[in-house]
């Protein structure tokens, strides 16, 4: 039997470790840790509760299929949003995708529908009118980010999201530095502008 | 500063540049109510993005995920797996397991010392054991022939060397295919 460790509290590297030597609870660990984050990423990418479910196993497949030629040099949170980021994007190319809101898609016809298209946006603890303030500023920026064009909606989410440097954004996306700076200025002013009538 | 804040330099602020290029921004906006109004605009959005919640994909998904997923475990991690499996949980088990292991692994090292250090010795005694094998199994082989086909075909096939042997093989191999053809032909016509 194989030591038991702890692994919530290792880092990354060292879960990749374990799981290239074939453990099953680092697998789980590295799913635990990441699934939120590539899941959201995707989700806010494509705008569809069930593509973004196959989309993050597309993803968290490709990676765990492949651990054993991660690099330890690299962020493997990196690789996976590098990843996450490809497959949205290649998926976008596929099919022109409807832009819904986040109260459930356009295609749902019932209540149940709705229900599982839907996502909630967690309460923090505030009082009901910042609950309901901040839920309007939180729907009206999710139906802002899915206006923008995807290119700018990754970079925007990597930077601020999941709050990633510039020049990680532009190792993950494959692109110049001034361009993933020219995109998430051109993002904010959007979202800016879109989020205007909130402030007035 | 006789001017506004450009675009880039309300980012660089936004995102806590720090240096002396920022000094100079910094003390316009203090002064500059249309700056800081714009400042405080792309700050709050930033916050917005910033307060956006990760969302929980199904409660199934790791499952999903973890059932197409080719777990792969070196030889070397399954091999030591294995051992360990053979070691007690308790720690008088272990201490009693790791007695007899080293006694074992001892003997096994003086084993293969005594043999390195006698191998012509060793060498002598397989020749001879592989000999003696080989003499008892044509023995016997020529005990069966005998039984099987007569003394005088066993005399014939043993003066006849190799292509004898031949002869005789091919014979039984044709034999038994015939055998065998006859039993399954015999086979069909009875389940007709």
């Amino acid at each position: 039997m194989a030591p038991v460790l702890d692994l919530a509290n290792l880092p990354d590297a060292d879960v990749v470790a374990l799981a290239q030597q074939g453990r099953e609870p680092a697998y789980r660990e590295l799913l635990r840790r990441y699934e939120r984050p590539v899941f959201s990423l995707i989700f806010r990418m494509v705008r569809d509760r069930e593509t973004a479910e196959d989309l993050a196993q597309e993803t968290f497949i490709k990676v765990l299929n492949h651990i054993d030629r991660y690099r330890p040099e690299f962020k493997l949170s990196s690789w996976l949003f590098k990843i996450a980021n490809n497959v949205a994007i290649d998926h976008l190319r596929k099919r022109t995708v409807d832009t819904i809101s986040i109260d459930g898609s356009p295609h749902a016809a019932t209540r149940a529908e709705i229900e599982a298209t839907s996502f909630d946006v967690e309460s923090r603890g505030e009082s009901a009118l910042e609950e309901v303030e901040s839920r309007e500023l939180g729907s009206a920026i999710e139906r802002a980010i899915a206006r923008l064009r995807p290119e700018y909606r990754s970079c925007i989410m990597l930077r601020h999201v999941e709050g990633r440097s510039y020049e990680e954004i532009a190792a993950m996306l494959d692109l110049p530095l001034g361009t993933v700076k020219t995109y998430i200025h051109r993002a904010r002013k959007e979202l800016r502008d879109a989020l205007e009538h909130l402030r007035t | 500063m006789d001017r506004h804040l450009l675009p880039s330099e309300i980012d660089l602020l936004l995102d806590g540049e720090v240096g002396f290029g920022t000094s100079p921004l910094k003390t316009h906006v203090r002064k500059c109510p249309t700056c800081s109004g714009e400042l405080e605009e792309a700050r709050a959005t930033v916050r917005a993005l910033e307060h956006l919640p990760h969302l929980a994909p199904p409660p199934l998904f790791a499952e999903r995920v973890l059932s197409r997923v080719n777990i792969f475990v070196p030889w070397h991690v399954a091999a030591l797996d294995t051992l360990r499996g053979f070691v007690p949980s308790s720690r008088g088990g272990r201490v009693a397991f790791g007695v007899g292991a080293g006694s074992l692994a001892a003997v096994m090292s003086v084993l293969v010392l005594w043999i390195a250090l006698r191998f012509d010795a060793v060498l002598f005694a397989v020749g001879m054991l592989a000999d003696r094998v080989r003499t008892g199994l044509l023995d016997a082989a020529g005990t069966f022939l005998a039984g099987a086909l007569g003394d005088s075909a066993y005399t014939l096939v043993r003066s006849s060397g190799l292509f004898g042997l031949a002869v005789l093989t091919v014979a039984l191999v044709a034999a038994a295919l015939l055998a065998a053809t006859l039993l399954r032909t015999i086979a069909v016509h009875r389940r007709r």
